[in-house]
């Protein structure tokens, strides 16, 4: 049976980026996995609030905006996940005293959100050039009815899936996942096949985000040289 | 002169110790294997649950691990159905961590943790119930079960004492038997404890967390977490199929370490079974 956008199982959507495109935030990126689509500025250093100031580190915040309306507990639960799973990434000693505040706003939910949002977040902290331990990248997958394991499902798929899986990887190290979220109802074998197929669907997202960087740089070092 | 300072060593009191250098102090124990509780590193606190502990909600239930207490009260009430879902009742969960629990919470808004462990939990309970069980007539009237998870005692590992509390509290509800008159549309309630909700499947939860990034130890108490640099929730369901595996922080657990939690969550949740049945 074909999937709806008739992709392949493993197959993710198209991804695209923008980077710096928020000219008054310290670094930026549009990401975009198919309709899926996610915004991120990052501005820090700054000062911190005296309440949020840490002696030894910078203070990581992300705050995220729905689509639609105003947050809830809903974007709260994703907050706290894209932000665990940066917050010990960020050498945040480099920079003791300050804040690096993170502002996701999410354009288009079509599914696998969650991993959009952590992309989109990697990507405009690289742009800002905020000093990073590694690279991190996120990709969602389900199990479907009948079984079938497919990468990036869209929302219709998570609808009628038996169990849903978001893996974030760092770069270099698939043994190791940094934030896991496996929700339905699924045994060990389901569980890492899913496994299986996010760290591959993350290695090509981490190649995209490589390409994207390297790609702006390249056209910033002609400018400059021009 | 005492003989501390005659070895040109300072010696404190070991609640002095605990009390300036808490992360220190917890890597003494750690370093040789034990905890400051004596429990082992895989070893849970004992669970005690009493269902229906208060008298006016329609279901309730007071759980204890150690030093962390969590009561959950389902109060419900009569109201209109969604029109998607004219069948469908509702379930909303709210975890409450005041300061009354623990000076790590201030008054005021719902704190993150709080509202994550809310968001967190109605995920995980509501494809667990039988929503439709919760219709009384349709497209008109059904019930709306708010349940309140409230902690009187923080000692970590909240979450998994929530999940415990809820699905004690959803096991011993009673809904009253409900007559809507046809005619007047006058929703009237009969008498107490008829109905009980339908539900799919119970929730066996277990939390494991890395301290100090070296040490995964199961079910930390609230001097662990402060060390946590990563927690991983393990649940299951009754036939031990994997319902959540969530993993957050950037700590290392490694993809084996994660399969050996979810078999050690297997004999978390035979120690669950046991004390909610009593």
């Amino acid at each position: 049976m074909a999937r709806p956008d008739r992709r392949d199982t493993d197959q993710l959507r198209a991804l695209t980026s923008v980077l710096g495109q928020l000219s008054r935030a310290d670094g930026s990126a549009h990401f975009a996995s198919g309709d899926t689509s996610v915004v991120c500025g990052v501005y820090g250093p700054v000062e911190a609030k005296l309440f949020d100031e840490r002696l030894d580190r910078a203070h990581v915040e992300v705050k995220l905006r729905p689509d639609v309306g105003t947050p809830g507990t809903k974007d709260k639960w994703l907050e706290a996940a894209v932000r665990q799973t940066f917050e010990r990434h960020i050498l945040g000693h480099l920079h003791p005293r300050t804040l690096v505040q993170v502002s996701v706003q999410v354009r288009q939910d079509a599914g696998s959100l969650d991993a959009c949002a952590i992309n989109a977040a990697m990507l405009a902290l690289v742009d800002a050039g905020v000093p990073l331990a590694t690279m991190v990248a996120a990709a969602t997958c389900a199990v479907l009815e009948d079984g079938r394991v497919v990468a990036d499902p869209v929302a219709e798929e998570v609808e009628g899936a038996r169990s849903v899986h978001t893996f974030a990887f760092a770069e270099g190290r698939p043994a190791e996942p940094v934030y896991v979220d496996s929700r339905g109802t699924f045994d060990m074998p389901e569980y890492d096949a899913c496994y299986g197929v996010c760290a591959a669907a993350v290695g090509r997202v981490l190649a995209f985000m490589r390409s994207a960087i390297e790609s702006k740089v390249t056209r910033e070092s002609q400018v400059a040289g021009a | 002169m005492s003989q501390s300072e005659k070895s040109g060593q300072i010696t404190f009191a070991m609640q002095t110790f605990e009390r300036i250098h808490p992360v220190e102090f917890q890597r003494r124990f750690l370093t040789q294997n034990t905890r400051l509780s004596g429990r082992e590193f895989s070893q849970f606190r004992a669970l005690h649950i009493v269902k229906g502990s208060i008298g006016t909600a329609q279901g309730s239930a007071t759980v204890r691990m150690g030093n962390t207490i969590m009561v959950c009260g389902i109060k419900a009430e009569v109201c209109e159905p969604d029109v998607k879902r004219p069948k469908h009742g509702y379930l909303t969960t709210n975890v409450e961590l005041s300061p009354m629990c623990s000076a790590r919470f201030r008054p005021g808004p719902p704190s993150e943790e709080a509202q994550v462990a809310s968001e967190h939990i109605h995920r995980l309970i509501t494809p667990s119930v039988d929503l439709t069980s919760l219709c009384i007539e349709e497209n008109k009237v059904v019930w709306a079960l708010s349940a309140d998870i409230v902690c009187i005692k923080y000692d970590g590992n909240v979450l998994d004492a929530a999940i415990v509390a809820l699905v004690a509290a959803l096991e011993n509800l009673k809904l009253p038997e409900v007559k809507v008159d046809p005619a007047t549309g006058v929703v009237e309630a009969g008498a107490e404890g008829g109905v009980q909700l339908g539900i799919v499947r119970r929730l066996f939860p277990a939390t494991f967390a890395l301290v100090d990034d070296n040490y995964l130890v199961a079910d930390a108490d609230d001097a662990e977490e402060q060390m946590t640099s990563a927690s991983l929730l393990v649940v299951l369901d009754d036939q031990g199929q994997m319902v959540n595996v969530w993993k957050r922080g950037a700590g290392i657990i490694s993809r084996d370490t994660i399969a050996k939690c979810v078999a050690a969550a297997a004999t978390r949740k035979s120690e669950i079974e046991h004390a909610l049945s009593t």
